[in-house]
């Protein structure tokens, strides 16, 4: 089961995305083999959670069992969360001005469903220190470090401070991420602890798939990191979880 | 699947801050990368001549030179007969609209290569208005400046486009829909930058099979041929 941990929907006001819509997502899934993807719409990361979770779900709704939702929660806005129906919870530190570890974000870790956080190394919102921080307070809660720190000179040290955390896991989008570096990390901290993700629409989903497709790695590592490590950490009750996924 | 892939956009060497593989030749084969174009990594992170020497130096006959040009007003021209130059104004510190460049650039008749964040739309454009002439190939574009981009292919006929970078959504499509496959050219930045995405995209473009070619052969810049 190929699974995309890190997708969106919608546009965003810096730069043009010729297709933001969910029908072309998909279309796209169905030509590359991914059975599912998870979403967060841009709307959502940005001014309004609550509409955009709206349109994240309608979205869903549209694509059973192929659009999964992460549902944004804005610490401002303080937008009511679900505990069902969805892959988790999307926060974005750096757009929001808040850092991850800030207690404003509390309401996210105590649902206790997956969570997707923007990291990057070196900011004081998001940079991967914090992600220890939230990892070491709620060990029941999966954490996926967005973009395993975004920055190359930061990959490394990303892998290395969540190495001993066994709830935190690297996720691997983003624009300055390459296939040598993805098998790098699955060397670093172990393929089961790496998870695919695209970041389309905002990238290209061609791209963020090839990039594993055709990274350096064995044929188990390259099944863990497409989706096998993602499904054991879904909710029971979303189409790609584990209920659905048996270990590989 | 295309035909002939030509990476327009790769290093060769050592660079300072990664344990990177020097020679790309593994990578190429192991990618299905038939030719590619590169440049030295000396020339971008030491001495630009060091770089240009070694790099002419290599008898690799799937790899093209991309020397870089260095317009040194105190300096004799080189008399280089490559395909292509690359130029990397704001990292060697000069101007590429002064009268030295733009007389260099003249002289040589090469494609001019030159990566977006080296440069600025305005003075491509500027650029392209004192050497009308002038062949340029813009590398490393990236996704998030499509709309000065659009722009900028819309007013400078004699502009090609690396896509490696041109990472968002269809972006590539896009591209191709208002402004012609026949200017898009298939590159990396490899090793610095990724090849696996950008390989893959090659391969899974919703494009006619003819202008896919076009592009993985670079475009109607470098394709049929041009280089070899």
């Amino acid at each position: 089961m190929i699974l995309d941990a890190h997708g969106h929907l919608g546009s965003w006001p810096d730069f043009l995305i010729p297709d933001p819509s969910a029908a072309g997502m998909v279309s796209l899934m169905d030509r590359l083999g991914i059975d599912a993807i998870g979403i967060s719409h841009l709307l959502a990361v940005g001014p309004d959670a609550e509409e955009g979770n709206r349109l994240a779900f309608a979205a869903a709704g549209r694509h059973p069992g192929r659009i999964g939702v992460w549902q944004v929660y804005n610490p401002h806005q303080r937008n009511r969360l679900t505990g069902s129906g969805v892959w988790g919870v999307k926060i974005h530190p750096d757009v929001h001005e808040c850092r991850l570890d800030d207690r404003r974000y509390d309401p996210v870790w105590e649902l206790g469903l997956p969570v997707l956080a923007h990291g990057q190394t070196g900011s004081p919102w998001s940079d991967p220190a914090q992600f220890v921080t939230v990892a070491g307070r709620h060990p029941h809660v999966p954490l996926l470090l967005g973009h395993a720190g975004l920055w190359p000179n930061g990959f490394a040290r990303a892998a290395e401070l969540a190495g001993p955390y066994p709830n935190l896991f690297l996720e691997i989008c983003g624009s300055k991420m390459t296939g040598r570096w993805i098998a790098r990390l699955a060397e670093l901290i172990g393929a089961d602890r790496v998870i695919y993700g695209s970041d389309a629409c905002f990238l290209d989903l061609r791209v963020g798939f090839g990039r594993v497709a055709l990274a350096p790695l064995t044929d188990a590592d390259r099944t863990l990191v497409q989706g096998a490590n993602l499904a054991r950490l879904l909710p029971p009750d979303q189409p790609a979880g584990p209920a659905r996924s048996p270990e590989p | 699947m295309p035909k002939s892939v030509l990476d327009a956009h790769r290093l060769i060497g050592p660079v300072p801050f990664d344990d990177l593989p020097r020679d790309p030749g593994r990578e190429m084969d192991r990618l299905g990368i038939h030719h590619a174009c590169v440049t030295h990594t000396l020339s971008l992170y030491s001495d630009v001549h060091a770089g240009n020497e070694a790099l002419l130096g290599l008898r690799d006959p799937r790899l093209v030179p991309v020397p870089v040009l260095l317009p040194e007003a105190f300096a004799p021209a080189q008399d280089w007969d490559v395909p292509m130059v690359r130029l990397c104004p704001a990292r060697h510190r000069y101007e590429l609209t002064g009268p030295t460049a733009l007389r260099r650039l003249a002289d040589l008749g090469a494609v001019a290569a030159i990566e977006l964040d080296e440069t600025s739309p305005a003075e491509l454009v500027t650029l392209t208005r004192r050497l009308p002439e002038l062949r340029v190939l813009l590398l490393s574009p990236g996704y998030r400046r499509l709309r000065a981009i659009g722009e900028l292919m819309a007013e400078i006929p004699n502009l090609w486009l690396e896509i490696g970078t041109v990472n968002t959504q269809r972006g590539v499509e896009w591209l191709a829909a208002h402004y012609g496959a026949e200017r898009l050219v298939f590159g990396t930045g490899a090793p610095v930058m990724d090849d696996c995405g950008p390989r893959f995209l090659l391969d899974h473009l919703e494009l006619p099979e003819a202008d896919i070619d076009l592009i993985a052969s670079g475009g109607s810049l470098l394709g049929q041929g041009v280089l070899r």
